[in-house]
């Protein structure tokens, strides 16, 4: 006992509190949750033995019953819609955005900065602010398109169901793009000058030096900010109650949106819990390429 | 010539865009400026013709934002408060430490970032409700949302201490210090300010959390902020100078926070984010 209490205050018996204390947290709260969700997807759950963790056991049926939702395959291709166009616009816009403020002019780094801002607002603020910018009849965006001359006829971005899923991914596409600009610029300022220099020297154009060296040398940069895109893109919820709700018909629900209203709208936590454990394939893909290009500094 | 002029021009350009990015957020306060029927004016007006503060009191009356506002503090104040305790020690010893088990106490806490909340609210519901949890709904939403902070506090937190010497706590020990002597009286105030900015961080986050507070708290007296704003925000939303108010009440003391720390915060987040 006393060699265990000294261990505590001299030794590695610290360590081992500290880190035990937090892992016990998260194996309770993150852990055991996660796997109690795999049980759940499993079983039939309804209102009366939501009470008891013994349940009739129904092995794939909740999972066939997703696959036959006639929303199923509308919602994942608006999943994939929207994790796929707010990468992109994220990224290509970060990109340029990261690479002009690379250049060297009074304030660039706190302007830079300031951009950040959209990244610590609370999601459901963004999704409001999105709400009123994007509205039919009076909204500004419309408004502007309109006196630019790009559109002639007034766009009903949130009850078109063509539309509604651009409305949530223009939004995230808001959200997002500061934070990829930020990583991407660690990225960017991590490139020693003297090699542009040295292709300056050599004749390389401006085109040339960005493919052969700004790319291959931002390899792990890309990987990990693509990868933290897709984990983050699927993690997003505040913006579809601020938005549209899914509407109008589900032509602008995504998973996890799906996912939350069949819990906690329609309370079917089994169905909830299902296309959960379906999402969480897509995100440890994204984990593993995400640890695999930050790699270099976890072994170091 | 050119030389001169070139850094001023993109000056310049580097503001126009701030200003288009930064656009929505200058439409929430205008559009809270505005009354009723210059809302809803065809085309919009980019100033508001007769600026009318009276929205604010009345927004802060008719909505209860206070008593919202209120309970964001609590939940806010609670996760972090968790945060700090359990993440800090937890991310000094992984900063300290290389070998495989650090490898895979680092590689369990990257996996335990990317849970997305609206995958873990159902499991946390059911077993809460199982637990009687439910009964203390703002507890459960802190014990919930820390469980989300903790993993994403500790890796940008690690970053700080790996940025503290050895020597000085091992000169610390050397001189009789016990190890919670120098981690408290030498490690952790040379780490100071990215765990405070860092807490700071975890806080703006908290106060803006919104999934578990809507699943978990379903009576109004301790709904935070943002599930006070959704239950008038929807696609058919009208009260759009209300809503907006409302908003601005909310983001502002963010907003401030993150304008003053700027610096700090972005460089609290660059240094770990990508390691």
């Amino acid at each position: 006992m006393r060699r265990i209490l000294s261990s505590v205050r001299d030794g590695v018996g610290f360590d081992i509190l500290l880190v035990s204390l937090t892992m016990i947290f998260l194996f309770a709260l993150a852990g055991m949750p996660l796997v109690y969700n795999v049980m759940m997807s499993f079983q039939e759950v309804d209102m009366f033995n939501l009470g008891t963790f013994w349940r009739p056991f129904v092995g794939l049926e909740n999972y066939q019953a997703v696959l036959s939702q006639p929303e199923f395959g509308l919602v994942m291709k608006n999943t994939a819609f929207f994790v796929f166009g707010s990468i992109a616009g994220q990224f290509s816009l970060g990109f340029l955005l990261a690479i002009f403020f690379m250049a060297k002019f009074p304030f660039a780094s706190t302007i830079r900065g300031v951009f950040l801002v959209s990244w610590v607002m609370p999601g459901l603020v963004v999704g409001a602010l999105w709400g009123w910018i994007l509205a039919g009849d009076f909204g500004v965006l419309n408004a502007i398109l309109k006196s630019l001359g790009i559109i002639d006829s007034t766009l009903f971005w949130k009850s078109d169901p063509s539309l509604s899923i651009w409305a949530v991914t223009m939004a995230n596409i808001w959200l997002g793009l500061a934070f990829n600009m930020m990583l991407l610029s660690v990225g960017l300022a991590a490139i020693p000058r003297d090699v542009y220099e040295a292709a300056e020297l050599d004749g390389a154009n401006a085109f040339q030096r960005f493919t052969s060296i700004t790319v291959p040398m931002m390899r792990a940069t890309i990987g990990a900010v693509l990868a933290l895109g897709l984990i983050y893109t699927l993690q997003q919820f505040d913006l579809f109650p601020a938005i549209t709700e899914g509407g109008p018909a589900n032509s602008s629900s995504v998973a996890q949106y799906w996912a939350w209203q069949r819990s906690f709208v329609l309370f079917d936590f089994a169905k909830g819990a299902t296309i959960s454990m379906m999402m969480l394939i897509f995100v440890f893909i994204a984990s593993v390429v995400y640890v695999a290009s930050t790699r270099h500094e976890v072994r170091e | 010539m050119k030389i001169v002029t070139l850094p001023r021009l993109m000056l310049v350009l580097a503001i126009v865009l701030a200003a288009i990015y930064l656009f929505p957020l200058y439409w929430m306060y205008v559009t809270s400026l505005k009354g009723q029927s210059e809302i809803f004016a065809n085309p919009p007006t980019f100033w508001p013709r007769d600026p009318d503060f009276s929205i604010f009191p009345e927004t802060w009356e008719r909505r209860h934002v206070g008593m919202f506002l209120g309970n964001s503090l609590v939940i806010g104040t609670g996760v972090t408060a968790l945060t700090v305790l359990l993440g800090t020690g937890c991310a000094y010893v992984l900063a300290r430490y290389r070998s495989a088990w650090i490898d895979v106490g680092l590689f369990t806490i990257l996996m335990l970032q990317v849970l997305p909340a609206s995958v873990m609210i159902t499991p946390l519901y059911v077993g809460f409700n199982q637990l009687g949890l439910l009964n203390y709904p703002r507890t459960a939403v802190v014990l919930a949302a820390s469980a989300k902070a903790i993993p994403f506090y500790i890796v940008l937190v690690r970053a700080t201490f790996m940025n503290v010497p050895r020597e000085l706590e091992e000169a610390a020990l050397v001189d009789g210090n016990s190890r919670w002597g120098a981690f408290f009286f030498v490690v952790l105030p040379l780490a100071r300010n990215g765990v405070l900015v860092l807490a700071i961080l975890t806080f703006m986050q908290a106060f803006g959390e919104y999934i578990y507070s809507k699943s978990i708290i379903t009576t109004q007296a301790y709904q935070p902020a943002s599930v006070g704003l959704s239950g008038f925000l929807g696609p058919n939303s009208t009260d759009w100078n209300g809503i907006m108010a409302y908003a601005a009440m909310y983001v502002t003391p963010i907003v401030a926070i993150f304008v003053i720390l700027q610096r700090r915060i972005v460089a609290g987040l660059t240094s770990g984010a990508l390691k």
